[in-house]
């Protein structure tokens, strides 16, 4: 009896580790649809929306910069949050169309960082594809700063990945101080 | 009955009585048009693979094991799945944006190599999921060339 008992606690604490995730995801959908009643605005909130979005995407580049997983995991957090603000309805027609094509994939990617705050590795495969996400986002509704693009050649074996920096001087979220300074600049957006 | 025996006595009545709460199976029997397998007209090693190490947590059928059927193992593996199905869907993988199918064959590939997929508590017990060096070097020559066609 008590080997039997003792089993299932043993197979239910195997199986509970892999569930964790699910309240958090639960959350995020309520969240969803809170956000979505809300009513829409002018243009001028859908601007500092986006610019909240870049500035919590910038805060996750720096702390990967300097090595901080958990700075990084709760500015992840930042931008899953902001990217529901972003009221979809004061876009126009091909704004919307890029924050459509991207939204649900710069939330995930986000996520993923959120939740991975011992896994610094992981978090910048994550990072490279938000970067391209946040670079499409930028280049259509326009950012309220200057901003670059750079590229870091070595990432992805050599295929390379870009980030998005508000300096111009190169801070590598990729490598952090093993290679700092490594990179270029390949575009200003503004 | 002494106290002790009442105790086991309740726990023995209560694993019992869950048993009867059967969770819902994750087994369609609709063709899954949207499979990724299909989509992409996927060689058949490289379907096998993926059947046999990511589908049973990642599509809309599940291969069970018998012990599926006693509670509460059932539930959590119910859960397991769904979560599994919300984060990657291989049956609903072509209803996915371009971009999306992009960043899930990424991911699929990150996983691959960090080796954080399959989970070591699926392979504990599914010893076949176990990817060799053969099968992964398979999965990633596939989807390489795959993310290459979509990129296009």
């Amino acid at each position: 009896m008590k080997t039997i008992l003792f089993g299932i606690a043993i197979a239910a604490s195997t199986f509970t580790a892999c569930t964790e995730n699910a309240t958090q995801s639960q959350e995020a959908t309520n969240t969803d649809t809170a956000k979505a009643n809300t009513p829409a605005t002018n243009g001028a909130i859908t601007t500092a929306s986006t610019n909240e979005v870049v500035a919590h995407y910038l805060h996750l580049k720096n702390a990967l910069a300097s090595d901080d997983s958990k700075e990084a995991a709760t500015a992840g957090r930042a931008v899953v949050n902001a990217i529901d603000k972003i009221d979809a309805a004061s876009l126009t027609a091909d704004q919307k169309k890029v924050y459509d094509e991207v939204k649900d994939d710069i939330k995930e990617h986000s996520e993923h960082i959120s939740t991975n705050a011992d896994k610094i590795a992981h978090q910048r495969e994550h990072f490279d594809m938000l970067s391209l996400d946040m670079y499409d986002l930028v280049k259509s509704v326009k950012p309220g700063q200057t901003l670059y693009k750079d590229h870091c050649p070595m990432f992805n074996d050599n295929k390379g990945a870009i980030w998005l920096s508000e300096v111009k001087d190169i801070k590598n979220p990729y490598y952090g101080k093993k290679m700092l300074t490594c990179g270029e600049e390949q575009e200003e957006i503004k | 009955m002494s106290k002790a025996k009442k105790i086991v006595l309740a726990l023995l009545l209560v694993i019992i009585a869950i048993q009867l709460v059967q969770p819902a199976r994750n087994n369609s029997n609709v063709v899954q048009k949207a499979d990724m397998v299909t989509h992409f007209n996927a060689p058949a090693n490289v379907a096998g693979v993926l059947k046999t190490s990511c589908y049973d947590c990642h599509s809309n059928n599940t291969r069970y094991p018998w012990y599926a059927t006693v509670q509460p193992i059932g539930w959590l593996l119910a859960n397991h799945v769904k979560d599994g199905k919300e984060e990657l869907n291989f049956s609903e993988f072509a209803n996915y944006s371009k971009r999306r199918q992009l960043s899930k064959l990424k991911s699929l590939q990150n996983s691959i190599k960090d080796g954080s997929m399959p989970l070591p508590s699926y392979t504990l017990l599914h010893n076949d999921a176990k990817l060799s060096g053969e099968s992964k070097a398979l999965l990633m020559q596939w989807t390489t060339k795959t993310i290459d066609s979509l990129s296009k």
